[in-house]
């Protein structure tokens, strides 16, 4: 069998291997590398489990010395737990200890990560279709549940004594509030955001202040979208970017609530994520690519990337946000994929655990990748790896 | 030599033959003198016995002669210096000759003959002058004359002489020319030579031919002006040359001949002269050729001869025929019909239902040989073995033979047209995104087909109706059932309210169109729907109605039920005006005028706007922008103005069965689908008659859609497919709309022979819903 001179290179220092060719058989399979990249490491280190970009062991064999980066190996996510819920699941975000999931049957629901139903919110005369969490002073925390009944409202929660108390209710949109999004500072701003009223009459984007009484009207209404839009966020305290069906990007400015930049897509946006990590966007769309956006560049319409395995519609895409370079993304056809930007053809995995369409995903800080979706289950997954990147 | 000898004997003779041969080597040699001597020639005929005939025997020998003549002379020439003994011999022989002629010179013109004299020196010369000159032969006749008088004079002494005619010195000249002297040339001594005194005239010349005995063998000679008879040897001579034998009598031309040296084989040989050394070395030449080609060899200058090619060569004459030309017919072989192949009738032992019974068979031999269905009667044999010899064969055979021959075979032409050149050009369906293209979403929930499904104006909610008696409300783009109302029949038909101002369905069923506001979407449209419904005041007088009205209260209400009409008759179609206003809805019946009714919700009043019925009415729509209304019965389409109530238009279908029908958001075309599978395109600015038919679809139409912006339409059908097509229309009226199909859309289950039910448009995205008999909906995206 014919031998191949091989270099071993990793960005990540705390795993790297002396920078010497070593000989391995030309036939060798990623399981292969990483067992010799092992047992390198072993040497010095504890054992590691690597994974290796086969494909740029491909595209470099022309070379003598074939240059090989390997990166460390995430171990597939492990379902953990299933929450049930009595209907769809429309929203989930989750922070450091509980999960919030807006559903269906008009509630949204606060749960341990563990699994546990903590709290039932609720209130809406309608589907809860987004959920976020605004801050947390010790025991009390702030959540904002969005419905179709075109009202938000703000919810003052102890977790201590689970004590739920309806603050404010925020009215102003003319259709259904698709998406909330929270300011990151989580002090004092919410970004929500409804559907279409009228084609005439632009869909509007609102934030609001909070303040006392006990019903709030937008500070600020962005206009400029043709048709519904379906998901915002808010880049940093002063920029807002929204996706809309009528197939573009806007990127607001907080303070003047004027469109900086317009990225213009082909098709309808149905969920955008932004990392701050990377900076970029990701974009899940009415096509079965998801992509990757630079939402600095002037010139709009600028897809760094689109990744493509799904078979429908992505519903949701989320970057992570411990690694630059992960990102989940849930389809219509039921699958959940996690995505590593640097292989964009093939996702690092495939979750097949829904039965019925993925409508929402979010990770936690602390290693769970969650999913729900119209089987009415939320899904956590554990997954294992970055703990070195992450930090913490 | 022997030439010369001849020559000189012809030379001699003086003879008509002479004259006639030295014409003929004029001709020969020398084209410009040829019709001087015809003149002579036909003179010479005046007085000529002898025919044209010998004249060409003559010429034919002479010139044979004349050659070989030439031939000896070259040698002669050759070896002329230094052969002065043969000089002698011809001297010699010519002198034979000449004691020959002489007599006869002497006893004809002794005058000649001395005038002659002086010239005796030529004489030898003669042949020799020949030689070097070739010339005239007129001067070998002068010559002749001289050669008679040789002998007397030293030969040598005038060797240098030319060739002249030594009695008349005029040379070769034309003797015309001498017509207007008394002389006719000069002697050699420079006397003139006088014409004879005596001028023989036509008649004189005829009586000379008739008195004179030797008429035929006098000959005129005009360069002394003097008629010669010639003598009885020299009209032998004549005579023998004319026969191609030899001039001299005693020649024998069979004589033995010896050989010079013997045929046998003698003991000493001819020469003692002893062999060359030469003879013995090899040549140096040949070693030096021999070396000079080996070396070319060996440098490759020289080529072995390539071997012939043994195959033989084959060539294709038929390689440039022209297919066209009528050679070519064999290639358009047209084949004679097959003959029928025998069959029971024919078979030795036919079945017995193939035999004829007595009254056919009677019937067979009083028909007419033409006119009867079998040629012959069906025999049964026992054996093969008892089956006679076929009658009819020859006759068969005859009648076959002249079937072909009479028959007129001749080959169709046929127009050959490339298939690919007849589709139109038209545009890539891949140029013309967007158009929904795969299937994205299936809203599940129905428990029976689908019959009707509407959009919402924001397209944010989508309407079902059912034949389980239910009416669902869809999310679009998650595909959940917000909201389920069961109504108390099976749903034919549900439109929503195109008015975003207004949120109501109208939904139709057995006999009733019931209007329903979903709740759905914004909330101050909603509450402001159910405002506008309960405002309403009945008028004052009230009038009898079609239908009634009546306002849902209690659990309906609750429900969204809100105004109910209740129709004389099972409705088949609601359909919305654009404002919102408007509700048109149709109960088809074939006997009644009360098909079609037009309803204005908020003023709850019902009309009929037709007083006669015009066949079973189909589907009704209104036109998008201006008051049109527009009734489909089962093959037209009628276009009525509601302002004028007048027919504007009737639109012809070619359809058997119209199924359904749709107006482009523009409003001059139509879409109209049929049972029998075809979808026709109206350009209502053009003609009555479809702009294009499409037949793409394999079964029956149930449902055909617009795209409200994007320049699409659709067609369901109950082969289970939705094809998209790109129907653009442009502003510019001279130009023809552009359609171009460019998707068909697969996923719904054929049940119970249903497939489509109803195709519609998302309001703004280029997606298109389809309802199908497998109780789903689907959204292509």
């Amino acid at each position: 069998m014919s031998q191949l001179q091989t270099r071993f290179f990793t960005d990540n220092k705390k795993y790297s291997v002396d920078d010497v060719p070593f000989s391995i058989p030309a036939a060798s399979e990623v399981q292969e590398l990483s067992n010799v990249i092992n047992k390198l490491l072993e040497a010095k280190n504890d054992c590691l489990v690597c994974q290796c970009d086969l494909k740029r062991v491909l595209c470099v064999l022309q070379e003598d010395v074939v240059e090989i980066e390997y990166v460390e190996r995430f171990t597939a996510p492990q379902p953990e737990e299933c929450m049930m819920h009595d209907d769809w699941i429309s929203s989930v975000e989750a922070d450091s200890e509980w999960i919030l999931t807006g559903s269906y049957d008009k509630t949204a629901r606060i749960w341990s990560l563990e699994g546990k139903a903590v709290m039932t919110v609720a209130g809406h005369t309608d589907v809860v279709k987004d959920v976020a969490w605004v801050r947390r002073d010790g025991l009390t925390s702030l959540l904002l549940t969005a419905s179709l009944d075109q009202t938000i409202l703000l919810w003052e929660w102890n977790s201590e004594r689970n004590k739920l108390k309806a603050r404010h209710c925020c009215r102003g949109h003319a259709g259904s509030v698709d998406t909330i999004a929270t300011d990151p500072t989580r002090t004092k701003v919410t970004g929500e955001e409804e559907e279409v009223e009228e084609p005439p009459s632009r869909p509007r984007k609102k934030q609001k202040t909070e303040q006392l009484g006990l019903t709030r009207t937008p500070l600020m209404t962005l206009s400029g979208h043709n048709e519904a839009v379906s998901s915002v966020l808010w880049l940093d305290s002063e920029e807002i970017c929204s996706a809309s069906w009528d197939h573009t990007i806007r990127l607001w400015d907080a303070e003047t609530g004027s469109v900086k930049t317009t990225l213009t897509g082909s098709k309808v946006f149905n969920h955008i994520s932004y990392s701050p990590l990377c900076r970029r966007l990701a974009s899940g769309s009415t096509d079965r690519h998801v992509r990757l956006w630079d939402p600095r560049s002037k010139d709009g319409s600028l897809v760094l990337l689109s990744l493509t395995s799904h078979s429908g519609w992505v519903t949701a895409v989320k970057w992570a946000p411990s690694h630059e370079h992960q990102l989940v993304s849930g389809s219509l056809d039921n699958l959940v994929k996690l995505w590593d930007t640097r292989s964009c053809k093939t996702p690092l995995y495939d979750v097949s655990a829904h039965e019925d369409k993925v409508l929402c995903v979010d990770w936690t800080d602390s290693r769970l990748m969650l999913s729900g979706g119209a089987d009415n289950k939320l899904y956590t997954y554990r997954y294992t790896a970055c703990e070195t990147d992450a930090g913490a | 030599m022997r030439t010369v000898n001849l020559e000189s004997q012809k030379n001699g003779t003086m003879s008509k033959a002479k004259e006639k041969s030295a014409k003929k080597r004029v001709v020969e040699e020398d084209d410009d003198q040829l019709p001087i001597f015809d003149k002579d020639v036909t003179e010479k005929k005046a007085g000529e016995e002898d025919d044209a005939d010998l004249s060409d025997s003559e010429e034919s020998v002479f010139s044979g002669l004349e050659d070989s003549e030439s031939d000896s002379h070259d040698e002669e020439e050759d070896a002329e210096e230094g052969d002065d003994e043969e000089d002698d011999d011809d001297a010699v022989i010519l002198d034979e000759i000449l004691t020959k002629s002489s007599g006869v010179e002497t006893a004809t013109e002794p005058p000649a003959t001395d005038k002659n004299t002086p010239t005796q020196p030529d004489v030898k010369t003669a042949p020799k002058r020949k030689m070097k000159k070739g010339e005239g032969v007129a001067m070998d006749d002068g010559g002749e004359k001289g050669l008679i008088t040789t002998r007397h004079g030293d030969e040598y002494e005038h060797d240098t002489s030319d060739e002249e005619d030594i009695r008349n010195t005029v040379g070769n000249i034309p003797m015309e020319w001498y017509q207007d002297y008394p002389h006719i040339g000069y002697n050699l001594d420079g006397k003139k030579i006088f014409k004879p005194i005596r001028n023989k005239d036509e008649l004189d010349e005829f009586l000379d031919k008739m008195e004179n005995p030797d008429y035929w063998r006098t000959v005129h000679d005009k360069t002394t002006a003097s008629d010669i008879r010639l003598s009885d040897e020299q009209v032998d001579l004549v005579h023998r040359l004319q026969k191609g034998q030899f001039g001299d009598v005693n020649f024998n031309e069979y004589e033995p001949s010896v050989d010079f040296f013997t045929n046998e084989v003698m003991i000493h040989p001819v020469t003692n002269r002893p062999q060359d050394k030469r003879s013995f070395i090899p040549s140096l030449i040949e070693k030096e050729k021999v070396s000079k080609l080996v070396h070319a060899i060996k440098m490759g200058w020289i080529k072995p001869r390539k071997p012939k090619e043994t195959t033989p060569q084959y060539y294709d004459l038929w390689a440039k025929e022209d297919p066209n030309a009528i050679l070519g017919r064999h290639k358009m072989h047209v084949p004679a019909p097959k003959m029928r192949l025998p069959g029971h009738e024919e078979s030795y032992n036919p079945p017995p239902e193939y035999l004829l019974t007595e009254e056919e068979r009677m019937a067979w031999e009083q028909q007419d040989a033409e006119d009867r269905k079998l040629p012959f009667l069906p025999q049964k044999h026992s054996c093969l073995r008892a089956v006679p010899a076929f009658s009819r064969f020859i006759h068969e055979r005859f009648e076959r033979c002249l079937d072909l021959y009479l028959c007129p075979r001749q080959r169709k032409m046929r127009v050959n047209v490339n298939p690919e050149d007849l589709i139109p050009k038209l545009p890539k369906p891949k140029d013309l995104q967007p158009f929904p293209t795969t299937m994205s979403l299936v809203y599940i929930g129905h428990s029976s087909l689908v019959r009707s499904i509407s959009a919402s104006p924001t397209g944010q909610w989508l309407v079902s109706g059912s034949d389980d008696c239910t009416v669902r409300f869809w999310e679009v783009n998650t595909g959940r059932c917000m909201k389920t109302l069961e109504v108390g029949g099976a749903v034919k038909s549900v439109a929503w309210n195109p008015n975003p101002a207004v949120c109501l369905v109208a939904v139709c069923f057995e006999s009733t169109v019931l209007l329903l506001n979903p709740g759905l979407g914004d909330r101050l449209v909603v509450s402001s729907t159910d405002q506008l419904i309960t405002s309403y005041e009945p008028p004052e007088e009230d009038k009898e109605q079609a239908v009634t009205w009546a306002l849902s209260e209690g659990p309906e209400h609750d429900n969204g039920h809100r105004l109910t009409l209740t129709h004389p008759k099972a409705v088949k179609q609601v359909v919305w005006h654009g404002k919102g206003d408007y509700l048109a809805s149709v109960m088809p019946d074939n006997s009644s005028n009360l098909q079609v009714l037009i309803h204005q919700v908020s003023k709850r009043r019902t009309q009929n706007p037709f007083r006669k019925n015009k066949g079973l009415v189909q589907c009704v729509s209104f036109h998008p922008l201006r008051p049109y209304f527009f009734v489909a019965t089962q093959r037209y389409v009628r276009v009525y103005n509601l302002i004028k109530q007048e027919l504007t238009k009737k639109l012809m279908t070619n359809c058997k069965w119209i199924s359904s029908m749709a107006i482009h958001p523009g409003g001059d075309n139509l879409i109209c689908g049929s049972y029998d599978c075809r979808l026709a395109w109206f350009d209502l600015d053009l003609s009555t008659k479809p702009y294009k038919m499409l037949r793409h679809h394999k079964k029956a139409l149930r449902g055909v859609a617009y795209h409200k912006h994007y320049p699409l339409f659709a067609s369901g059908a109950d082969d289970g497919s939705v094809i998209i097509c790109h129907g653009m229309v442009y502003n510019d009226l001279l130009q023809n709309p552009l359609i171009v199909p460019v998707k068909v859309l697969k996923g719904h289950q054929i049940t119970h022979d249903l497939g489509v039910l109803d195709v519609t448009f998302h309001p703004t995205q280029p997606w298109v819903f389809s309802s199908g008999a497998d109780a789903t909906i689907r959204l292509f995206t």
